[in-house]
C-alpha cells in the first residue's frame, strides 16, 4: 500500500500546548494544515486554518469530511485534566468516537490518524511488572475513571483500525510530562512535598518537546501501531524532588489513597487523580524499545534531564508574554488576507459554516 | 520635613562599603576546632591502646579493632550518601549500588557473627554473565535472600549485586517496598526476569514463594511445589544457567508452630505466623533466633544449552524443574548433616 505523503491535515486540539507545538512543527511540511479546538489558539500560526470546535459535537465528522483531510491529528483528549470525571469521559470516549466515525465515513478520504494516549492507561499497582510493553494494559483491573475512559477509547480506536485497513492508525501513549501546567509539575513544586509513607517509586517523565516530535514524526513517517513514549531512565520521587528543591514529607497514609487524595486537595490545593496517586505511591514506567526500533528515534531528554529542565524553569523568572487574544486576531486577520487573495475558499466556507 | 539629598550631602554621610558575613555563627576557638575534628580519629587511636593493652593483658581479643573500623566507615559512608543529595544514578530497576552497598556492613554483622553463615560452592557462581539462582525459602520473614545476597557480594573473588524477585505482596508494604526496590530488588514476574537476565545480571529466585515462608516448623525441611517451572522457562529462553542453592538454617529463625488464617486473611497477608515469640512479646518477637546457617551452591545445571523454543516443552520444563528441586532438596539434607545442632 503506497502511502502519500500528508497532505491536508487536521489537528484537533490545537490550543493546549502540545497540539499548539505540533502544529508549528507540521506547518513547515505541511500544505493545508488545520487546527480546531474548543478555546482561541495559544499562538498565532499564519499556516494553519482554525476554527472553533468540539469533538464531543457529531458535527467534527462533518468537518473531517468537508475539509476533505487525509491525515487527522487528534490530539484533543484529557488526561491530566483538573475537569470532572463526567467531561474527561465525554472528551476521551466520546469525543473519539465522533472524529473516528468522521474518518469512517464513506466518503472519508482520511489514511493517516494519529491518537494521543496516555501511559496512564497502564494504572499502577504493586504486582506490576517493572516495565509495561505495549501489550499489558490490565482490562480487569479496578482501575481509575481515566484508566478505564483510555481503554475504552483505545478499544474504539483499535476496532476502528481493524475495519479500515486503508487508514493507517498510530497511538501513541506519551509518558507523564512535567511541563508548568501538568499535577505531577504543580505536585512536585510544592516546597514541602508529602508523599506516601514509605514509598519511594520510580518516575519516568517525558519532554513536551519529545512529545510533539514523537507526533511529528509519527505524522511524516509510515508508523501504524501503538507505542510507548517515554524517556530513558528513571529518576526516584525523592530524588525529584531534591532536584526541585523542595523537602519530601512521608506524611501521607500508605494504605488507602483516597485519604491521601484528600488530603493533598485540603492541604496544598494539588488535586492528585486517582491514577496519579497510584503513581507517586508505585510508580510506573514504560518500555519504549517498540518505539526505538520502529521510529529510529529516541526522546533527546531522559527522565532526570527532564527533571533538571522543569528545576530550572521554576528558578526563571516569568517573562509576560503576549496576549493571546491579540494573538488571534492577528491570525484571523492573516487568514482573512490570504481568503481574500483568492486560494480559500473551502476553508472559508467551513469557517462560516461553523462559528 | 524629608528632603532629597544632595549628592554632595550623600557623599558626605556614606560610610565604606563592608563584607556582610552570610551568617553569623559562634565562633569556636582553634583548638576546640581542631579536637572537633580530629576526634573520631583520637576517639579511635585511643581504642586501639586500649585493645593492645587489653590483648596483652588477658592474652584474648577483647575489643575487636576490625569490627570498630567497619562501624567508623559505615557512618562515614552513611554521611558520604547524605552529601551526595540528589547527585546519584539509579538503574532503571530503581537499584541504587553504592547505596546497597553501605548497608553491607550491618548485615555482615548477621552473617559473620549472629548466623555464623558457612558457604560452600561459591566458585559455581560466575564472575561474569546471567545465571538464575534458585533457592529453597523458609523462614517466615524472607532472611535467606539477604544472606545470599551478602554471601556473593562478600565471599565471591568478583563481588556482584544479586537481584532478588520477591513476591509482590511485599511491593505494596511501606517501607519494605522502598528499600527492596532501591537494593536491586524487583517484583516476580516472568517479564522482569528476562529483563534483568538479559542485562547478564545474576538473579536469585524463590520457586516456592509464600508457601515456602509460611511452612509450619514440622515440615521446615521439606521443599514446597516448586511454581509450574515457570523459573526453568524463563532461564531458557534467556540462555541462563540456573545455579541451585541450598541454604539451611533459615528455618530455625521463626519456629512457626501456628498459622492463624482469619487474622492473615483481615490483614491480606498469606499467613499469620505464631511463634514462641510473636505475637507475645510485640516487636521484639520479629527479632530472629540465632541459629546456626549452611549456604551451598551447587554446579550449574545448563538449561541454556537447550535452543530456545525448548522452553514450551511441558515436559521437559517440568523434569528440570524436579531436577533443580531434588538437588535442593539434597543439598538441605547434606548440609543438615554437616551441621553439628540448630544453634551450634
Amino acid at each position: 500500500m503506497t502511502l502519500p505523503r500528508p497532505n491536508r491535515v487536521l489537528v484537533t486540539g490545537v490550543s493546549n500546548p502540545l497540539g499548539a507545538e505540533v502544529a508549528r512543527r507540521l506547518a513547515p511540511h505541511v500544505p493545508h494544515l488545520y487546527g480546531c479546538d474548543l478555546r482561541d489558539p495559544i499562538s498565532a500560526l499564519e499556516e494553519m486554518d482554525f476554527v472553533h470546535a468540539d469533538t464531543r459535537h457529531v458535527a467534527i465528522g462533518k468537518l473531517i469530511r468537508q475539509l476533505n483531510v487525509d491525515t487527522v491529528v487528534h490530539l484533543a483528549m484529557m488526561v491530566d485534566s483538573p475537569r470532572d470525571e463526567r467531561s474527561i469521559h465525554e472528551t476521551d470516549v466520546i469525543g473519539t468516537m465522533n472524529v473516528l466515525a468522521g474518518c469512517s465515513a464513506p466518503s472519508s478520504r482520511v489514511r493517516r490518524l494519529i491518537v494521543k494516549s496516555s501511559q496512564a492507561i497502564y494504572g499502577a499497582g504493586p504486582a506490576d511488572p517493572s516495565f509495561f510493553s505495549e501489550e499489558m494494559t490490565n482490562l480487569e483491573r479496578p482501575a481509575s475513571s481515566v484508566t478505564r475512559d483510555l481503554l475504552d477509547m483505545e478499544q474504539l480506536v483499535s476496532e476502528f483500525a481493524l475495519r479500515n485497513e486503508s487508514c493507517q492508525v498510530s497511538v501513541l501513549r506519551l509518558g507523564f510530562r512535567v511541563s508548568e501546567d501538568t499535577t505531577l509539575a504543580r505536585y512536585l513544586s510544592l516546597p514541602i512535598v508529602p508523599t506516601f509513607a514509605g514509598f519511594d517509586p520510580r518516575l519516568q517523565l517525558l519532554h513536551e518537546d519529545d512529545a510533539a516530535e514523537a507526533i511529528e514524526r509519527a505524522v511524516l513517517g509510515r508508523h501504524p501501531g501503538v507505542f510507548n513514549v517515554a524517556a530513558r531512565g528513571v529518576v526516584l520521587l525523592s530524588q525529584a524532588i531534591a532536584i526541585m528543591g523542595g523537602t519530601p514529607a512521608p506524611i501521607l497514609p500508605p494504605y488507602g489513597r483516597w485519604m491521601g487524595r484528600l488530603a493533598m486537595r485540603a492541604v496544598a490545593h494539588v488535586e492528585l487523580q486517582a491514577h496519579m496517586a497510584d503513581v507517586i505511591a508505585f510508580g510506573s514506567v514504560a518500555d519504549c524499545s517498540k518505539l526505538e526500533a520502529e521510529f529510529g528515534w529516541k526522546p533527546a531528554f531522559n527522565s532526570r534531564a527532564v527533571m533538571d529542565a522543569l528545576a530550572r524553569g521554576k528558578t526563571l523568572e516569568v517573562i509576560e508574554a503576549p496576549s493571546p487574544p491579540q494573538e488571534y486576531e492577528l491570525q484571523v486577520y492573516l487568514q482573512r488576507r490570504r481568503r481574500s487573495a483568492g486560494n480559500g475558499h473551502r476553508a472559508g466556507a467551513v469557517l462560516e459554516a461553523h462559528p | 520635613m524629608i528632603q532629597a539629598k544632595t549628592p554632595k550631602q550623600r557623599r558626605k554621610e556614606s560610610k565604606p562599603a563592608e563584607i556582610v558575613q552570610a551568617k553569623p555563627r559562634p565562633r569556636l576557638a582553634k583548638s576546640v576546632k581542631r579536637l572537633q575534628r580530629q576526634a573520631p580519629l583520637l576517639a579511635v587511636q585511643g581504642l586501639s591502646k586500649l585493645s593492645a593493652r587489653l590483648r596483652q593483658g588477658t592474652g584474648r581479643e577483647i575489643i575487636d579493632m576490625n569490627r570498630v573500623m567497619e562501624f567508623v566507615q559505615f557512618v562515614y559512608k552513611q554521611q558520604e550518601l547524605a552529601r551526595r543529595g540528589a547527585n546519584y544514578e539509579v538503574d532503571d530497576f530503581g537499584f541504587d549500588p553504592q547505596w546497597t552497598e553501605s548497608f553491607l556492613s550491618v548485615f555482615m554483622v548477621l552473617y559473620r557473627d549472629y548466623w555464623r553463615v558457612e558457604t560452600t560452592g561459591i566458585e559455581n557462581v560466575p564472575a561474569t554473565g546471567r545465571a538464575l539462582l534458585v533457592a529453597n525459602h523458609a523462614g517466615v520473614l524472607p532472611w535467606d535472600g539477604t544472606m545470599i545476597k551478602t554471601a556473593v557480594f562478600a565471599e565471591h573473588p568478583q563481588p556482584r549485586h544479586v537481584r532478588a524477585l520477591v513476591a509482590s505482596l511485599f511491593m505494596g508494604m511501606p517501607m519494605l517496598s522502598w528499600f527492596l526496590r532501591r537494593t536491586g530488588q524487583t517484583v516476580g514476574h516472568p517479564d522482569d526476569t528476562r529483563r534483568l537476565l538479559e542485562r547478564d545480571e545474576l538473579v536469585l529466585v524463590f520457586p516456592e514463594g509464600v508457601r515456602g515462608t509460611g511452612k509450619s516448623f514440622k515440615d521446615r525441611y521439606r521443599l514446597r511445589r516448586f511454581g509450574r517451572g515457570g523459573f526453568v522457562a524463563t532461564a531458557i529462553r534467556s540462555g541462563a544457567p540456573i545455579i541451585p542453592v541450598s541454604v539451611v538454617g533459615s528455618e530455625e529463625i521463626y519456629p512457626m508452630v501456628a498459622d492463624l488464617g482469619p487474622v492473615a486473611k483481615f490483614f491480606g497477608l498469606p499467613y499469620f505466623p505464631i511463634t514462641p515469640t510473636w505475637p507475645w512479646l510485640g516487636p521484639l518477637g520479629m527479632i530472629p533466633l540465632p541459629s546456626k546457617w549452611r549456604i551451598q551452591f551447587h554446579a550449574p545445571i545448563h538449561v541454556e544449552e537447550n535452543p530456545p523454543e525448548a522452553a514450551a516443552d511441558n515436559n521437559l520444563v517440568m523434569a528440570l524443574a524436579d531436577q533443580v528441586r531434588d538437588t535442593i532438596q539434597q543439598g538441605v539434607y547434606d548440609n543438615l548433616k554437616r551441621r553439628r545442632g540448630v544453634f551450634l
